[in-house]
């Protein structure tokens, strides 16, 4: 029986156990980031919510680039290798669709050069990428195979 | 802030918000031409996870009208509604028989814009009203979406600043078709300064 594990706002969770399914409900300008190694079977998933921390001490899900830090680390934790790593990363939509606003709340885009940024500095290429746009997502991770999906308002969940 | 005047504080608030609530479902009536009520007027502190789990969950589909609040003070209005209930709102506003409207295409957004715009405008001309402080929406922006996909908007603003975010909300009924959509503003932490200070101006 799959085990369907929320991964909310500014959370990441980590498993081993092949029968969760870890999910990032709804994201919109928000990023999921989810790391798999095949060879031990582990993955883990984060939804952040803002691009940098300027908060050097504490390290939080809620940032991007330190949200990314720490997944990489609790991955570690649990005996996955980063060279066998396979990333998939999706969200940073741009929610307003109206040009006064959204020029000054472009989160969405703000977050993927975020992502961007991170993942090159550790030296991590992301295997596939569904960003920006103007629609929010909701991105599964099963653990028992690694697959990632996607699910859009009024569609299917489709891998990716 | 003692817990007294922290209490003193919430109320003098609470009855400015009141107002404005009133006064907007006013305007809101006045569009759709019907009666409807307030239900559950209140100021509170929620968690940036729970703005999200609105609705019934992050994935569930839903309408979301944003406004921006520019001014003396400023902030977030958000109108948000579950999918089927803006069908409905856009029946009422175009003065369609229930069931007519399937999608939502560039008119019922419109119309859906209108009742947004209409809606923060009186809700921010009664703050005015009783506080003297002046302010004015953006144009409205109107997301079809899931609701967590929605609420990223205010998240994103807000959840730089704090991890609680203060807001008003309020629930508006129609008296003979069960249409609700939830009212929210979320000021921005410098507007509730003045909003307090103003709120000590007042009697009661």
């Amino acid at each position: 029986m799959a085990n369907s594990i929320a991964i909310g706002l500014a959370e990441l969770k980590v498993s081993r156990n092949p029968d969760d399914v870890l999910v990032a409900f709804g994201l919109g300008s928000c990023i999921g980031v989810g790391m798999y190694d095949p060879a031990v079977r582990v993955g883990g998933l984060l939804h952040a919510v803002l691009p940098f921390n300027s908060d050097t001490k504490e390290l939080s899900p809620k940032y991007v680039d330190t949200g990314i830090a720490l997944l990489l680390d609790e991955l570690t934790k649990v005996g996955a290798v980063k060279n066998r790593l396979i990333t998939k990363v999706a969200g940073g939509a741009n929610m307003l669709n109206v040009s006064s606003l959204s020029s000054s709340f472009d989160i969405g885009n703000r977050n993927i050069e975020a992502m961007h940024a991170t993942l090159a500095k550790l030296g991590i290429k992301p295997k596939s990428e569904e960003v920006g746009g103007k629609i929010g997502r909701t991105v599964r991770l099963y653990i028992a195979t690694g697959k990632m999906t996607l699910r859009m308002m009024g569609e299917q969940e489709r891998e990716f | 802030m003692s817990d007294a005047k922290q209490k003193q504080y919430v109320d003098k608030l609470q009855q400015i918000i009141s107002h404005g609530f009133e006064n907007a479902a006013k305007g809101f009536a006045g569009m759709v031409g019907q009666m409807l009520q307030v239900v559950d007027s209140k100021v509170c502190a929620v968690s940036l996870q729970e703005i999200a789990n609105t609705l019934g969950g992050p994935e569930m589909d839903a309408v979301g009208i944003y406004l921006r609040v520019e001014g003396e003070i400023s902030g977030q209005i958000m109108l948000i509604l579950p999918y089927q209930k803006a069908l409905e709102l856009a029946d009422l506003v175009m003065d369609l028989p229930f069931g007519t409207t399937k999608t939502l295409g560039s008119l019922e957004r419109s119309a859906l814009a209108e009742i947004g715009n209409l809606t923060g405008t009186f809700f921010l001309n009664a703050v005015s009203e009783l506080t003297g402080i002046a302010s004015r929406p953006t144009p409205p922006a109107v997301m079809v979406d899931m609701v967590g996909a929605i609420m990223d908007v205010i998240i994103a603003t807000m959840g730089r600043v704090e991890q609680n975010v203060l807001m008003f909300q309020s629930t508006f009924a129609f008296a003979n078709r069960e249409t609700n959509a939830d009212f929210w503003i979320i000021p921005d932490p410098e507007t509730l300064e003045k909003l307090k200070l103003a709120g000590e101006g007042l009697n009661g």
